[in-house]
């Protein structure tokens, strides 16, 4: 009994800390995304005046959506279409690519295969905003730059799919069926189409997981790219959209460009709102420690 | 005597065999390795030849492109500004997201996978988005955090970005925004952490602290490290954010901060290639060599 009260007596300032500290982060991360959701419903002078957590309205959220769709064509939403398109293609190519590869490093001996495996790490441990002025470069002697073909092509190369499915296939690919197809006279595409492809299935999910991420979050390199303005990805559109209207700059406030706090506002949940989405369905598998095998290799 | 033909016949069949095979594993990784010809070998090797090129009027230009690089001011500024960000960034990477991991562990396991979506989430907030909404939060005029300006004192955005520094604020932006998926990663490594050693570690009286301190960091070392080491290489790239700074106007503008700005800024405002490969050449060959030493000096990646 005593000894029980000694124990809880001990552990409290222990556990007050622990909680009083991850509140604290609670705060960090949680209230900008709150603030964000809630400002989005707010005007101008609703922002500028009243306290941060103020409720707006429905008819301001939708005078901000008419302002946001009516300016130049609505322009943000050809822009959003891009950002699929771009990330579509991206994913897409990354997966036609990486699948196979992974098969055949993961599975077979080639000569060249170390070669390939270990430009396939450093380039996945590159940081890719470390290509991305060497890219342009090679796109402007090409000239690739400014097109839907270049940015896909660009972020179509994914190493870190090549190393998961590589890891996947050398690991979780059964031997002894492997060696029994061959036997049988199977040959290495049969063996690909009626094995390897079938089995593929979460890491093809975890891949174009990563791989959308990446594109759809693409800023640098998209910047680089595209100068046509009808070509730019989302978040290129936003920042652009930001700085001709001065939405952010107090200094011109006084521009009659109905793009001001609220629709950026709103320009940033575009953004944000669909990868969001995807975290809070793809949860369980991020959580269960696929995630964790994967990044740690 | 009648044996040799048929064994010649067998060799010749698995070399036949054996070169099929070959040139199948070639068919199934050609996409992938046109790819990576085109846009991680030949890039790399493009810039480091038009870093020696006079890319204005043409010819071999020697080590011109890194003398003049070298000799703009702005260059060392940024190299000193994107140190600082890095040592801090990381810094702050290494210990947040440990502490923040080890604390999850210490409490209920429902609470702490709500916590960890919650601290995961704002990695959907990416690249420019994160930048914008940080230029909110930085504002006292309309930040959720403004109670906490004014207890400094600071009435405007750049009361507040000269009162954190320009590294400090780009620091906690890209924390805001990556760490939560490390510590979705360290979370994996900690439940992988073999609970008899734990077990038998609480029975000899360990306390949370010291279970913590003596035991979990001390396995979860290698994973720490390798957290830290892909920090460095990330940070050294820094661009979005600073980049960003001039939407909210000229005063808070920063132009040259970093590296890899002045490496766009001669190729998009100066024209000069040259320059801008000899740059990027540079950060490249530091990220390479991170990359290399990685690879070959540790065992956190196999490639056999």
């Amino acid at each position: 009994m005593s000894m029980n009260t000694a124990k809880l007596s001990r552990l409290k300032p222990g556990q007050f800390v622990i909680y009083a500290c991850l509140a604290f982060f609670v705060c960090f991360y949680g209230i900008p995304l709150l603030w964000l959701g809630i400002a989005s419903t707010r005007s101008q002078q609703s922002l500028l005046t009243e306290s941060p957590f103020a409720l707006g309205s429905l008819s301001t959220f939708l005078q901000t959506w008419t302002n946001i769709s009516s300016y130049n064509d609505f322009k943000l939403m050809s822009w959003v279409w891009n950002s699929v398109i771009y990330s579509v293609g991206g994913v897409g190519l990354s997966l036609v690519a990486a699948i196979p590869a992974g098969y055949v490093l993961g599975v077979y001996n080639f000569p060249g295969r170390k070669l390939i495996l270990v430009l396939t790490l450093i380039a996945m441990i590159t940081p890719s905003s470390a290509m991305v002025l060497p890219i342009f470069l090679e796109m402007n002697l090409i000239g690739l730059n400014n097109s839907y073909l270049g940015l896909i092509l660009a972020t179509g190369f994914f190493p870190f799919g090549v190393y998961l499915a590589y890891i996947y296939y050398a690991t979780s690919m059964p031997r002894a069926i492997l060696e029994s197809a061959q036997i049988d006279g199977c040959s290495r595409i049969g063996l690909f189409f009626h094995i390897a492809l079938p089995l593929a299935k979460p890491i093809v999910a975890l891949i174009a997981f990563f791989s959308f991420l990446a594109n759809w979050s693409n800023y640098f390199l998209a910047l680089v790219l595209l100068s046509d303005d009808r070509l730019y990805s989302l978040p290129v559109g936003l920042t652009s959209l930001i700085s001709s209207s001065g939405a952010l700059n107090s200094g011109m406030a006084g521009n009659t460009i109905p793009i001001k706090l609220p629709e950026a506002i709103m320009a940033s949940i575009f953004i944000t709102l669909p990868v969001m989405l995807i975290f809070l369905i793809s949860q369980r598998f991020v959580r269960s420690g696929t995630l964790a095998g994967a990044e740690k290799g | 005597m009648m044996s040799q033909p048929v064994l010649l016949d067998r060799d010749k069949m698995k070399r036949a065999h054996r070169r099929r095979e070959i040139f199948a594993s070639y068919l199934f990784i050609a996409p992938y390795l046109v790819l990576l010809l085109m846009f991680g070998v030949f890039p790399v090797c493009y810039a480091l030849g038009l870093s020696f090129t006079d890319a204005i009027e043409g010819g071999f230009y020697g080590l011109n492109n890194y003398a003049s690089a070298i000799q703009d001011f702005r260059v060392p500024r940024a190299a000193r500004n994107v140190g600082g960000y890095v040592v801090i960034w990381v810094l702050l990477t290494i210990v947040g997201v440990t502490v923040v991991t080890l604390m999850l562990d210490a409490i209920n396991k429902r609470a702490a996978n709500v916590l960890r979506t919650v601290f995961f989430l704002p990695g959907a907030v990416t690249s420019s988005a994160v930048v914008v909404l940080w230029l909110f939060l930085l504002d006292p005029t309309v930040s959720p955090f403004q109670g906490l300006y004014h207890l400094f004192g600071w009435e405007n955005r750049i009361n507040v970005l000269s009162g954190v520094g320009f590294a400090g604020v780009f620091a906690v932006m890209a924390f805001f925004a990556h760490s939560g998926g490390w510590i979705v990663v360290l979370s994996g490594a900690v439940a992988g952490l073999p609970g008899e050693v734990i077990e038998a570690a609480r029975i000899d009286g360990a306390n949370r602290w010291q279970l913590a301190t003596r035991i979990k960091v001390p396995m979860l070392w290698r994973t720490i490290v390798l957290m830290g080491i892909l920090a460095v290489a990330s940070g050294l790239q820094i661009f979005v954010e600073p980049q960003l700074m001039s939407l909210v106007g000229p005063s808070a503008a920063q132009p040259d901060w970093s590296i890899n700005q002045l490496a766009y800024q001669y190729a998009f405002a100066v024209g000069d290639f040259g320059v801008s490969a000899a740059l990027s050449t540079v950060v490249l060959a530091i990220s390479i060599t991170i990359a290399l030493l990685l690879i070959f000096c540790t065992k956190f990646y196999h490639t056999n």
